[in-house]
């Protein structure tokens, strides 16, 4: 009983592990998406403050985030991955 | 910021008023104007310790004591056999570097960058953990109802180091300066991984993918130099974020005893908020101590990913 109980435990530990393991480049992908919107965006919003220019180069940001934060989504996506 | 708290309190404001700056006094640095030991500037820089800084240091000596002291004493025995708390260490790292390290940065350059993510992931856990505990607080009551050492009014030098503790939260990895060093590194480290890997000239050309048309690149190349700084921003964002907002969610939940206690004028109806609003913030306490794990997790995760990314180019 108590070692099928071990099995068990070290059989779903496992098995997280594995989850885990494929699980990152999806993650890294997800956060950089919204990391850039984020990040491009709000350079554009404080460079509008500085120039007055709103609302243009929050747009033109907010536009370049969602560019880059895909590509980085599509290079994860359709990329070759290793096996 | 906590002179406008303080005179709100003087001028006896509506509790409305008050919450939201107390909750931002609660997850924010304590005021540049009174750190808790004043040091001078040098270079521009002001070295005064705050009390983020503060909880920087009991952060280091803590992962010291608890992590890098164990393991030196244990590699110095002749026949090392993990006992107690050895265990546990070695669990952790082994995770880390079985389940983290070695399938996104790969087999070959596993040891060289293990440490680096090792280290990562015990001090945000040793930081996001400390930030849940609720020590300044308690020394707070303690203050308030025992050693009864009187805040200093308004607009008068703050010298009373357990009154500057009071300010500002315990949280490091709530204060994006902190999440914006670690990702520094990060960034620094995914350069050397890819220059280490494959020479620093080889590097910078795998950014982009071999073998496409040239107007291609003049798109490409911005984009994937934009998404190097994207990467590190996300993680700096992402930790930081995630470890205020549990805590102002804490705070606004408490606060609704305050508010409603006010709004119907009786205490009464404080205290039946506090039926409701004392155990929800509990639960999300505890829900907390999941975040703080999978943030740390998230972290290390990411930083390997990132590294790994730069090792094992494949386009």
């Amino acid at each position: 009983m108590k070692s099928d109980q071990n099995n068990s435990w070290s059989n779903s530990f496992r098995y997280m592990q594995k989850i885990l393991r494929e699980s990152g480049p999806a993650a890294a992908a997800s956060y950089s998406l919204i990391g850039a919107i984020l990040l491009l965006g709000g350079l554009g919003y404080f460079l509008d403050k500085y120039l007055n220019t709103r609302p243009w180069l929050l747009l033109v940001g907010l536009f370049l985030g969602l560019a880059v934060g895909f590509y980085e989504l599509i290079k994860v996506v359709f990329g070759s991955p290793k096996k | 910021m906590s002179t406008a708290a303080e005179q709100s309190h003087t001028a006896g404001g509506s509790v409305l008023d008050q919450v939201g700056e107390n909750i931002i006094r609660h997850v924010s640095n304590s005021s540049l104007d009174h750190p808790l030991i004043q040091l001078p500037n040098i270079w521009g820089i002001d070295l005064s310790v705050s009390k983020h800084v503060l909880m920087l240091w009991i952060v280091a000596v803590l992962v010291a004591c608890s992590v890098i002291i164990p393991i030196r004493k244990y590699l110095q025995q002749d026949k090392p056999q993990p006992k107690g708390w050895m265990n546990v260490i070695e669990a952790v790292v082994k995770f880390i570097r079985d389940s983290i390290v070695k399938p996104n940065i790969g087999p070959k350059f596993t040891d060289t960058w293990a440490p680096m993510i090792l280290t990562f992931f015990f001090f945000i856990l040793f930081a996001n953990g400390i930030g849940l505990l609720p020590i300044f607080d308690i020394l707070g009551a303690f203050n308030r109802f025992i050693l009864d050492i009187p805040a200093a009014p308004p607009g008068v030098e703050d010298h009373n180091f357990i009154n500057s503790l009071l300010h500002g939260g315990a949280t490091v990895t709530g204060n994006f300066n902190v999440t914006a060093a670690l990702a520094m590194i990060t960034f620094f480290a995914i350069m050397v991984a890819g220059s280490r890997a494959h020479g620093f000239i080889n590097h910078w050309k795998n950014l982009a993918p071999h073998g496409l048309a040239w107007p291609v690149y003049i798109i490409l190349i911005p984009i994937e130099i934009i998404g190097m700084f994207v990467k590190p921003f996300a993680l700096t964002m992402r930790l930081a974020a995630n470890m205020t907002g549990g805590h102002i969610a804490i705070l606004a939940i408490l606060s609704f005893m305050a508010i409603f206690a006010e709004m119907f004028h009786s205490t009464m109806a404080g205290m039946g908020v506090a039926l409701f609003s004392v155990p929800l913030a509990a639960a999300i306490s505890g829900l907390e101590i999941i975040v703080v794990l999978v943030q740390t997790y998230v972290f290390t995760l990411l930083s390997a990913v990132f590294i790994g990314m730069a090792i094992n180019v494949h386009h």
